[in-house]
């Protein structure tokens, strides 16, 4: 079967989709979509092959998810998540969109600011709040981190759609095992920002957290400060930080076809930036035990790159692609050994997201 | 009958409207009025409990709302309500 890459690409000023043939050799770019929005997050729904989600977060009208039923060549803007009346809270940005498991295919979820969880059932054309987790009394422990308060991580267990784990900022893991009827904290190894934390405290300034699309259970995660490896048996967080030249830093990958082999990008804690001698992609190919610092074709430079700043597609060999705070696109089609620019002269790249389509 | 007009963004999303005549005795039955026709101008200009969006400006015959009745401001034939987004500088 023949595929194709596109490359949804969320700036600060909207939306970039960048295609190419399963070569991933050369690039065609698309006109900016939505260019008056910061686009947090976009994904592809690989259940249907050609439904794409975009979460547009314009600071004036309001923020708006969009739905594309053509990959990505019309869009329309669909009915907003929605608070419950008589509460403070109004919904102000979607943070991330994961298309649901494959056993529900017009399910589809959304994190947003302030952190809850939205459930659509109908593709994306409307949301409801899963009030199982917005019920949590350790909600009230939730606080914004510099960015906000958002739920940016919805983890789907790759066997069982009732099992799947969220990450909110600043507010812990809470996983599911049941489809969302009840919730558990699931912060058990990791470390406190602050040694003397008081106990059972959700503070946890979670960056990313990511569930493997085949291996069943498996699951990895940055951390504010630490990146987190969980087997499918473990019932706690291993920390896996060892090797990397910071703790600090947001993106995170993990490989779809080799459970053992993952991927992040550290930052230096107080400037945020790739710390010296500049960016570069850390592998892991053992389950986090050791990391090798990947840089062939990027340059030695302090480039910044978010939490939704770094994808993988789905073809073998694995493509990798991040996105940058100075508008760059890099492209990795060796599983990150080489790099090239896809893009420059980008807004400030909020979100990087390869959607891998059939013909 | 009060005229809307809408400017930048309100525009596009109206597919290219710029002005429109509704049956409206003050700005919040002009509002409705206006979403009743363009169904996809709600969202831009509520939250989700019902309050007017930051960045949107309403002028009833060249005059802020704000230093009027607000939502409630008179609205009678020959009136103008202009809609104008984001009147407001961007980063610093």
């Amino acid at each position: 079967m023949s595929r194709s890459i596109a490359l949804l690409v969320g700036t600060r000023k909207g939306l970039y989709v960048f295609r190419s043939d399963a070569s991933r050799a050369t690039w065609e770019a698309s006109e900016p979509h939505a260019e008056l929005a910061p686009i947090y997050h976009a994904s592809f729904d690989p259940r249907d092959g050609v439904s794409m989600y975009v979460a547009a977060n314009a600071s004036w009208g309001g923020p708006r998810i969009e739905v594309s039923r053509d990959r990505g060549r019309t869009w329309k803007a669909v009915a907003n998540p929605a608070f419950p009346a008589g509460g403070d809270r109004t919904f102000s940005r979607t943070w991330h969109i994961e298309p649901g498991h494959l056993k529900e295919p017009k399910v589809v979820w959304a994190g947003t600011e302030p952190a809850a969880l939205f459930r659509s059932d109908d593709r994306g054309e409307s949301w409801s709040l899963v009030r199982s987790l917005d019920d949590q009394s350790t909600r009230a422990q939730w606080v914004p981190g510099f960015g906000g308060m958002g739920l940016h991580s919805i983890a789907i267990d790759a066997a069982d759609p009732r099992r799947m784990s969220v990450g909110v900022s600043v507010g812990g893991v809470y996983t599911t095992t049941d489809g969302a009827a009840t919730w558990a904290t699931d912060n058990e190894g990791i470390e406190y920002m602050f040694p003397d934390g008081p106990a059972g405290s959700v503070a946890h300034c979670i960056h990313k957290l990511l569930a493997h699309p085949l291996d069943a259970g498996l699951r990895f995660m940055k951390v504010h400060e630490h990146v987190y490896w969980r087997e499918p048996s473990a019932t706690s967080w291993t920390q896996v930080t060892a090797g990397l030249p910071d703790a600090f830093g947001f993106a995170a990958a993990i490989h779809p076809h080799d459970p053992a082999t993952a991927f992040v990008i550290p930052l230096a804690g107080r400037q945020r930036l790739a710390p010296p001698p500049g960016i570069a992609v850390w592998r892991t190919r053992d389950r986090g035990r050791s990391w090798e610092r990947r840089t062939t074709g990027l340059p030695p430079a302090p480039l910044e790159v978010l939490r939704e700043g770094l994808a993988t597609d789905r073809l073998d060999p694995l493509g990798l692609y991040f996105g940058t705070a100075n508008g760059e696109v890099w492209a990795s089609r060796d599983e990150g050994d080489s790099w090239t620019r896809v893009a420059q002269y980008l807004p400030y790249v909020l979100s990087v997201h390869a959607a891998t389509i059939p013909d | 009958m009060p005229r809307i007009r809408l400017h930048g963004a309100y525009r596009e999303l109206a597919e290219g409207r710029r002005d429109l005549e509704v049956p409206a005795a003050s700005v919040r039955g002009a509002l409705a009025a206006l979403t009743a026709a363009q169904p996809v101008l709600a969202e831009r200009l509520r939250d989700e409990h019902g309050r007017l969006r930051d960045h949107l400006s309403l002028f009833v015959n060249g005059y802020d709302v704000r230093g009027l009745a607000g939502e409630e401001t008179t609205m009678r034939d020959g009136d103008t309500l202009d809609l104008i987004p984001a009147l407001s500088g961007g980063a610093p």
